[in-house]
């Protein structure tokens, strides 16, 4: 006999026992670690992704800021560089006001410097001018310059036409035929005498002459009466000198400039 | 020559007999419980896992994966029941290769046992599943007529589950037996390698079948279910 019946109770005995220890021991215990380390692998999973989200929080943010910053950081360097241009234009203009001003005062300094000089060149040159036409007179003619030069006021006061004369008439009666005559030398008495006869011969009463000399004028002669003048003087031929200097000195500059 | 461990007998006490199948058998419960005690006894339940522990874990896994596809279910009721067949029936030939060892499944009460274990179990996972009467009814279905068949055909199966698994197992350390006698060199190592194969192979097929039987037993009332529930939907439609 094959089947032995003892032997099929125990071996369903034995069996089930087997069935119960592997359950026991094997199989709730196994299932029981996967679904554990199921449950904390999707725990660590969650965590993750949360952390993941968190951290893609975090650097938005950041990144949010550093673009803050560095458009402020763009503000702030335009900022800066306008005030700096603002700051640089102001300096270039107060320096250039400054030389403005220099270059005006200098050339203020410079005309007045030139004003004097041509002053003194003025003066000077007459005075030289003056001299040498004595001597030259005195040499070659034996006339006395300053006689000569009354001679020819006397004959320009003789010479005056109607217009003039009649104005000078007004003029003397105006001012109680007071006469004021300067000169830059003294006037001999025969010739004040004969400058007298000579504005009396004019048709006016005798005339009070007051004699003046002045350093102003340059070898020359003036008739002041009430704002009427009559003279001669060499103060022409020295203007014209003046401004063949000024013209010579412009020249100069204007080429020293090229 | 023995056909059966069963007759090899240490101990007599009228009835009660020690005989190898039944000490075999308790050698490999008494492996495979130890086994599963130390392997279970420090279980990690973190990601580092020692290699007992995860060759545990992937068996496991596995016969509830095979068990899910084939019931359609949730694995975890049937696994002890079901993994156990498997394990028993696969560790008891996987030991033939060990010199002086008669694997209990060559035995004929042993197999038989274990087909009684499926026979009973069905009945009563399908009792659980769908209550008493209505898994009853399944024997008188399409017609009364049709009990004493059923009846028998679920006899014969279970006798089939026995006497295939005996017939493959015995077989095996018979030609074993005889090949060591006729060329005793290096033809039975081949043989011997095959009967490795076969043994797993035969527990997988025992387990399935019964897997399946089970799945049958329990499915009938689904289909059931699922049928009520689709007339109750359509009532509701022409309602």
């Amino acid at each position: 006999m094959l089947i032995d019946w003892f032997t099929v109770t125990a071996q369903v005995i034995n069996f089930l026992v087997l069935v119960y220890l592997l359950k026991r021991f094997l199989y709730g215990p196994i299932i029981r670690a996967m679904d554990q380390r199921e449950k904390r692998i999707a725990l660590r999973l969650e965590e993750g992704q949360k952390k993941k989200d968190e951290a893609q929080q975090e650097m938005a943010l950041y990144q949010k800021k550093n673009r803050d910053l560095d458009n402020q950081r763009e503000e702030k360097l335009s900022r800066i560089k306008e005030e700096a241009e603002a700051r640089r234009k102001e300096f270039i203009n107060e320096a250039r006001n400054e030389v403005d001003a220099i270059r005006a005062r200098w050339h203020e300094a410079i005309q007045r410097e030139k004003a004097a000089f041509l002053q003194n060149l003025r003066q000077r040159a007459g005075k030289q001018t003056c001299a040498i036409a004595r001597r030259v007179l005195k040499d070659l003619a034996n006339v006395d310059l300053e006689r000569h030069i009354i001679r020819v006021f006397i004959e320009r006061l003789r010479n005056l036409d109607d217009q003039e004369r009649t104005a000078l008439k007004e003029s003397i009666r105006k001012s109680g035929r007071k006469i004021n005559l300067r000169s830059a030398f003294e006037i001999p008495q025969d010739m004040a005498r004969e400058i007298a006869a000579v504005l009396q011969n004019q048709g006016t009463d005798p005339v009070d002459l007051q004699l003046e000399i002045s350093s102003d004028l340059i070898c020359g002669i003036e008739l002041k009466v009430h704002g009427r003048k009559i003279a001669w003087s060499l103060e022409d031929y020295v203007d014209t000198l003046e401004e063949a200097v000024v013209e010579a000195l412009e020249g100069k500059r204007i080429e020293s400039t090229d | 020559m023995r056909i059966s461990p069963d007759t090899m007998i240490f101990f007599q006490w009228g009835p009660v007999s020690l005989n190898a199948t039944i000490l075999f058998t308790w050698g490999v419960m008494a492996l495979m419980v130890l086994g599963s005690y130390l392997v279970t006894r420090r279980l990690s339940a973190e990601t580092r896992l020692s290699r007992w522990q995860n060759f545990i874990e992937i068996l496991v896994n596995g016969m509830r994966h095979e068990i899910g596809e084939i019931s359609g279910q949730v694995p975890g009721r049937y696994l002890p029941f079901v993994g156990t067949l498997f394990l028993f029936i696969a560790v008891s030939n996987l030991l033939s290769i060990v010199p002086g060892y008669h694997p209990p499944t060559g035995s004929l009460s042993t197999t038989g046992a274990l087909a009684i274990c499926v026979f009973v179990a069905i009945p009563l996972y399908g009792i659980t599943q769908q209550g008493f009467t209505s898994y009853f009814k399944q024997y008188i279905k399409p017609s009364v007529f049709m009990l004493p068949f059923n009846i028998m055909g679920e006899l014969s199966r279970t006798l089939a589950l026995a006497v295939r698994l005996f017939g493959n197992v015995m077989s095996g350390t018979m030609i074993a037996a005889i090949l060591l006698a006729i060329a005793p060199l290096i033809f039975p190592l081949i043989m011997q390698a095959l009967g490795l194969l076969i043994g797993l192979i035969q527990a997988y097929i025992f387990a399935i079948l019964a897997m399946v039987y089970i799945t049958a037993a329990t499915r009938a009332h689904r289909r059931e279910g699922q049928a009520n529930q689709q007339r109750e939907k359509g009532a509701w439609k022409d309602g």
